[in-house]
């Protein structure tokens, strides 16, 4: 009984120290397209571009500003399902592409997004104190979106 | 040994005769398919697309709303996933296809929102709002044999007011179910 639960923690170490291994193209593409991401297109006052990066731009853009246990899997494999999905609904810095009424569209869904609280995710603020908005500052988010 | 050589023949000739027949079944499916793009083609010659079938999946998914069922409501918007996957668009010519494909990109993505929050019917009312809008683009510009009606209840939405596509003249609200069955009128008639 002791010795098969020594050699499972073994093997759940050596698993875990192998898996350290992948670390796959992260998703940080540097430039900013002036003419294409979100901010930029719509001209966000300043406000509004300290809010939306913070609390948005991290699985919404193709620039994550990663953590510090970004480096440790599994933790990178979570938060590159999530960042894939992110972008997959709502690609931030795709915005100038995206057709008219697809950004029309983006725009109803997002102001829903943050009025019910399904946005910013529960376990994203959990890791990400900052992005933690409140009513007030969601509201200004709302208010602004509306008058795009 | 000499019973192995009698043998060899015969799995020649069995051999022959498998791969003959794989190839007969190739050729008949081949046969079908064609068959049945002709048809389709035929079918297409006065309306070049048909969106019966989105709209019938369509009709279910609000079925399913209006009886408060979010499981329904999750499988009608897969199957309307499928619908519009498999809706050929080839025959539009290139203006009237990029403008079908606008719409049908959003209203796929309502769609499969829908099917992926099975349990969650306000997230579920949430897209159906938009999904009936980009529905009665498609049912404006391409056409129906259905005989369908234009619903609208002013409080669904957040008191927005949202339509919904409907084969009934009876009101039976997809936004509110059982706690608002009958709010909405007609607006129009297709």
């Amino acid at each position: 009984m002791y010795k098969s639960r020594k050699r499972f923690l073994w093997v759940a170490f050596i698993l875990f120290f192998l898996i350290q291994f992948y670390q796959p193209k992260r998703n940080v593409e540097n430039t900013i397209s002036e003419k294409v991401d979100f901010l930029f297109y719509t001209n966000a006052p300043d406000e509004i571009q300290y809010l939306i990066n913070i609390s948005c731009y991290d699985c919404h853009s193709n620039n994550t500003l990663y953590p510090w246990y970004s480096n440790i899997q599994p933790f990178r494999i979570l938060m590159d399902m999530h960042i894939k999905n992110g972008k997959k609904n709502l690609n931030f810095s795709d915005w100038g592409n995206y057709s008219k009424r697809k950004r029309e569209t983006k725009i109803n869904r997002i102001i829903k997004e943050i009025n019910s609280n399904r946005m910013p995710l529960e376990s994203y603020i959990l890791m990400h104190k900052d992005a933690d908005i409140n009513t007030i500052q969601k509201k200004r988010i709302v208010d602004w979106l509306q008058t795009l | 040994m000499k019973s192995v050589l009698k043998l060899i023949p015969i799995m020649v000739i069995s051999i022959t005769i498998i791969a003959c027949n794989s190839e007969q079944n190739k050729n008949t499916d081949a046969g079908n398919n064609s068959e049945m793009t002709h048809d389709h083609s035929s079918m297409n010659d006065s309306s070049l697309i048909s969106i019966d079938a989105i709209l019938n999946d369509y009709l279910e998914l609000k079925n399913s709303l209006a009886k408060d069922n979010a499981n329904d409501a999750a499988d009608a918007g897969k199957k309307l996933y499928k619908s519009f996957e498999s809706t050929n668009s080839e025959k539009l010519d290139s203006k009237l296809k990029a403008e079908y494909i606008d719409i049908v990109e959003g209203a796929k993505e309502h769609a499969e929102h829908i099917g992926d929050n099975a349990g969650k019917i306000d997230h579920q009312r949430e897209h159906f709002v938009l999904l009936s809008k980009d529905m009665q683009e498609l049912l404006e510009k391409f056409g129906s044999t259905k005989k369908l009606y234009l619903d609208f209840c002013p409080m669904a939405d957040d008191g927005n007011g949202a339509f919904w596509i409907s084969e009934i003249k009876e009101i039976k609200n997809p936004y509110y179910g059982s706690n608002m069955q009958e709010c909405g009128s007609i607006k129009k008639e297709y």
